[in-house]
Parts: C-alpha cells; structure tokens; sequence
C-alpha cells in the first residue's frame, strides 16, 4: 500500500510537472478545451433553459373541452365524472356557465361589451388537469384523441399544435448542440493530442533516462495521461466560469431575443451538477487526447 | 527481494551473470557491430571491455541492459534471456542492473539526490526513504554538501559522481558503465574508477568499456578486448588485480 501510494504521488507530480514545465503549450490545450466546451455548454445552457419551458408549460398544461349548449347541470357533472376516468386525466373541474361569465368579468378589462349582450354568451366547460407522465406532446395528444367526440362536447381548446412546435425545435437545438459538441470536441482532442505529443518528444531524454533506471512502460506513460486531464479539467473549469461571465454580463442584453425563446420563463445557470459535467467533459476530453498521443508511440528503451 | 535472495533465486545458472552465445547484432544487413560473440562474466567479476571506436563496446553494454537485442544468439543477464525477454519484463531487469554513461544521462530539472532517488521511486519506495539512501549514496561518493544543487552547476566529474550514486542506489547486481571517464581530466578518472571499483568489492558484477589504457594498467582486471564486434583477446585478471 505505501509503495502504490508513493508511485501515485510520483506519478502525480510528475504529471503537474509535465504542464508547469510547458506553459505555452499547456495554455493551448486548456484554452482550445475552453472554448470547445463554451461553445457546447451555451448550446447546452439554451437546450436546458429550454427544456424548462417544456416543463413549465407542461405543468400547466390542460385540455378544456366546451360544453353544448343546453347540456344539463346534471349531465355535465355525468360527463365530468366520466371524464375523471381518462387515463391521463389527474382532476377535472368543471366550470358552469355562470362561472365562466365570472371569471370573465374578472379577468378582462373589456368586462364592458358583455353589457350590450342579452344573456350568458359563454358555455359551460370541464378542465381536465393532465397527470404528471402524460404531459408531454404524446401524451397530451392521447388526452385529446380520447376525449374528443364524446357526446355533450362540442370543442376542444389545448395548446397540442404549439406544444409540439417547441418540442420539436427543442430536439433541432439539442441535435444542433450535440452535432457542434461532438465537431468540436473532435477539434479538441486533436490539439490536446498534438499538445501531449510534443510534450512527450520534448521529455524523450527524460522518459529515456526513466525507462533506464528501470521505470514501466506505465510509470513512463500515466503521467502524460494526468497532464492531458488535468489541462483538460482545467479547460472545463475555465469553461464554466467563462459561460458564467457571459451569462451574468450579457444576459440583460439578450433579454428581448431570450424572451422569444423562454417566454415568461426566466432563464437559469447550469447548477452544480451541470457545471461539474462540463469540468468532467472537458477531463474526459484531455484524458482521451493524450491516451491518442500515446497510441502507436514506443518508449525510447 | 533482498540482494541475497536475488543471487539464490538465479543460482540455477550457475555462476554466470552474464553469458552470451554466439551473439551478433548487426543494424545493417551484411555489416556487423557484434559477431559471433561468446564470453561469460561470472558474478562479482570485474571486467573491462576495450577497443578502438566501432569495435563494439557499446553495442555489447546496450544487448546486456536489453537497449538492443541481439540479432542472433542467446545472451542470458542474471538468469534471464535477452533474446526473449518480453519488453514488459525489461524494466525488473534494469532494476537488477545499474548503468553509468560517458555523458551522465542526468535530468536537469532535478536536485542532484532527487536524480540518485529516481531508481529508488519508480519502484514505488515512499519518497522520504528514497531521499534518505540517496543522501547515503551521495555522502559515499562525496557529494552530500551539494545534495540541492542541480546537475549542471556541478563540474564534470561531479555530474558523473551522481551517475554512479545513481546507479548504485537499487543495489545491483550487475553495475555497467560506458568510457565513464571520457570526458574527464586523468586525476578525475581515478577518482570515478575507484568509486566503480569499490562496487565490485561488495560483491557487483562490474562491466566497464573504457579505451583509457592508464585505466587498464592501474587496475590489472580481466580484459576483454573487441575488434570489428569479435573478441579479439581476453585477458585474465593480473595477480593481485582479481576483484
């Protein structure tokens, strides 16, 4: 145990070393990391904010299905019932004409032009809450499909059409994201790759005078892998802090464009969990590139 | 494995610590560096290797630390086979075999007793033992007062002090050094041959290719001499010069 733990600690100083003995180059990798990662984790930022919009809606998503005209009070708490039964449906509620004229007055300003009208215009309707796995776009669709045509309901108001509009720009970003995630990621790990390499034919006295007096091929090559993680993890951490900056300094800015995308919904950062991906990614990212640098390369023996 | 148990687990081949068969080791083809090549050094032997340049000196010292393998033949390094060592295996190897160059083959960047200790860490020894025998080393070969200093702000044959506390640190078996004193002054070479010399006296076998002929004639041992990659001459030790 104390010699695996003396090579540890060698193997890890030696891989610090490796990035104080080659700022520049070291700078590179980090950066090139950096900014992949930025670039990714904005696209990622909008997929998640975006996400939250779905989310949002989703909660308050319902179906109202209208009432015919002349349905009694009895049949519509038979109907409301029925409808309780839905698979999908988590509550109904059923709002009579004479509160749906209420609420009316209550909430619109134009309470005034009912004056001129005889009578109750409005009809009567049931609002169906959905359960929390139904509030998707299929899920709202199978809502849909069920209910309607059912005797006593005339129409159906939902918001299905621009549920799925969003969802499916929603997949367009999130595909987007992952298609410029992975192009840059490709471009990373080359700079990280050709990062590692020139760092090990800068050391090849060095690794040559190591594998003389008796070090393993692994001794010789894990610090390389510590360097190419650590630069990396560094990249993903700069990362982070920089898309913060961002989003702190720019986002009053952006406030009009981001209100057309995440309507009422107000934008958030990437939470402990989401930030520590982007350090593990951009890790992975330089654990990966200089694993490539290594592959095919043969020690000086 | 302490040193003893070393020596008992490769008594099976016999005295030998170093035995070569008909080795050649050719890098063009139709051009030798070693033909042909027979000889053994029996353990705790003392033994120069000599010859003009190209002779074959260095190509021998790289077969027997597995830098090289041998084109043809068999060369067995305490009990092992260099022939069919897998490269995985070199490294127990080397552990067991300390090597001094002509140039030092020191790493800068390091403190003097960090370049002794680099033998003792890649083997995992916790830094703080491999700190104290490295300072054991370099107070034998009279360098601890410099145990900070790095290499190149030693002289010489100082930097070549180091390489052979270096060497020593693991307590080889076998301890090879390639024309150790070639680049340094005659009063410096005595001072390198005598710590290398002194190796051998606590039981390592000692190979030295050397063409200082001053070297030869102070130390009377057994001497092989090489000529185009073949052993031209092998001269025992004179009385009085047996390790």
């Amino acid at each position: 145990m104390r010699r695996l733990t003396a090579i540890l600690q060698s193997l890890l100083r030696s891989g610090l070393h490796g990035i104080r003995s080659s700022p520049v180059t070291s700078s590179i990798a980090i950066l090139t990391i950096a900014v992949a990662l930025v670039l990714a984790g904005g696209f990622a930022l909008l997929v998640s904010n975006m996400s939250g919009v779905l989310e949002r809606f989703g909660e308050e998503l319902q179906v109202v299905a209208y009432l015919e005209e002349g349905l009694g009070e009895a049949e519509a708490r038979s109907l409301s019932q029925s409808l309780s039964t839905v698979e999908g449906v988590e509550s109904v509620r059923l709002v009579t004409k004479r509160e749906a004229l209420e609420r009316f007055r209550q909430t619109t300003d134009g309470a005034a032009l009912l004056d001129g009208l005889e009578g109750n215009p409005l009809p009567a309707s049931i609002e169906l809450r959905l359960a929390e796995s139904q509030r998707t776009p299929e899920g709202l669709a199978v809502v849909v499909a069920a209910v309607s045509g059912l005797p006593g309901v005339t129409e159906l108001a939902h918001g299905q059409d621009w549920v799925e509009g969003y969802a499916r720009f929603v997949s367009l970003v999130r595909v987007g994201a992952v298609a410029l995630g992975l192009v840059l990621a490709v471009a990373a790990l080359m700079i990280v790759a050709n990062t590692i390499r020139l760092a090990v034919y800068a050391r090849e006295d060095e690794i040559e005078i190591m594998a003389l007096v008796g070090a393993s091929r692994s001794f010789v090559r894990v610090p390389f892998l510590i360097e190419g993680t650590v630069q990396g993890a560094i990249g993903g951490a700069v990362a982070v802090g920089l898309l913060y900056g961002v989003y702190v300094l720019a986002l009053p800015q952006l406030a009009y464009g981001l209100e057309l995308v995440l309507g009422n919904v107000s934008p958030h950062f990437f939470g402990a969990t989401g930030s520590l991906s982007l350090v593990a990614a951009g890790g992975g990212l330089g654990l990966l590139g200089s694993a490539m640098a290594l592959m095919g390369w043969r020690s000086a023996s | 494995m302490s040193r003893g148990e070393r020596h008992a687990s490769s008594g099976a081949f016999g005295d030998g610590a170093v035995r070569t068969y008909h080795v050649s080791k050719s890098y063009i083809a139709g051009t030798f560096a070693l033909h042909d090549l027979t000889l053994e050094v029996k353990k705790g032997e003392f033994v120069f290797l000599t010859g003009s340049s190209g002779a074959g000196k260095t190509t021998l010292l790289k077969l027997l630390f597995a830098a090289e393998r041998p084109s043809e033949g068999q060369i067995l390094v305490l009990g092992r086979n260099i022939a069919r060592l897998r490269a995985s295996a070199v490294p127990a190897l080397r552990r067991r075999i300390g090597v001094v160059f002509q140039d030092f083959k020191l790493l800068n960047r390091l403190t003097i007793e960090d370049n002794v200790a680099l033998g003792l860490e890649v083997v995992g020894t916790p830094r703080r033992e491999a700190r104290a025998r490295a300072f054991r080393l370099l107070k034998q070969v009279g360098l601890q007062h410099r145990r900070y200093h790095h290499p190149l702000s030693l002289s010489g044959g100082e930097q070549q002090r180091v390489a052979i506390a270096r060497a020593l640190v693991n307590e080889p078996e076998i301890l090879l050094a390639d024309e150790p004193t070639g680049n340094l002054d005659p009063e410096l070479t005595i001072e390198i041959m005598d710590l290398i010399s002194s190796a051998a006296t606590r039981g390592t076998t000692v190979i030295v290719a050397t063409h200082d002929h001053s070297v030869l004639e102070r130390y009377g041992k057994r001497t092989i001499h090489l000529e185009g990659g073949r052993v031209a001459e092998d001269t025992p030790a004179v009385s009085g010069g047996e390790s």
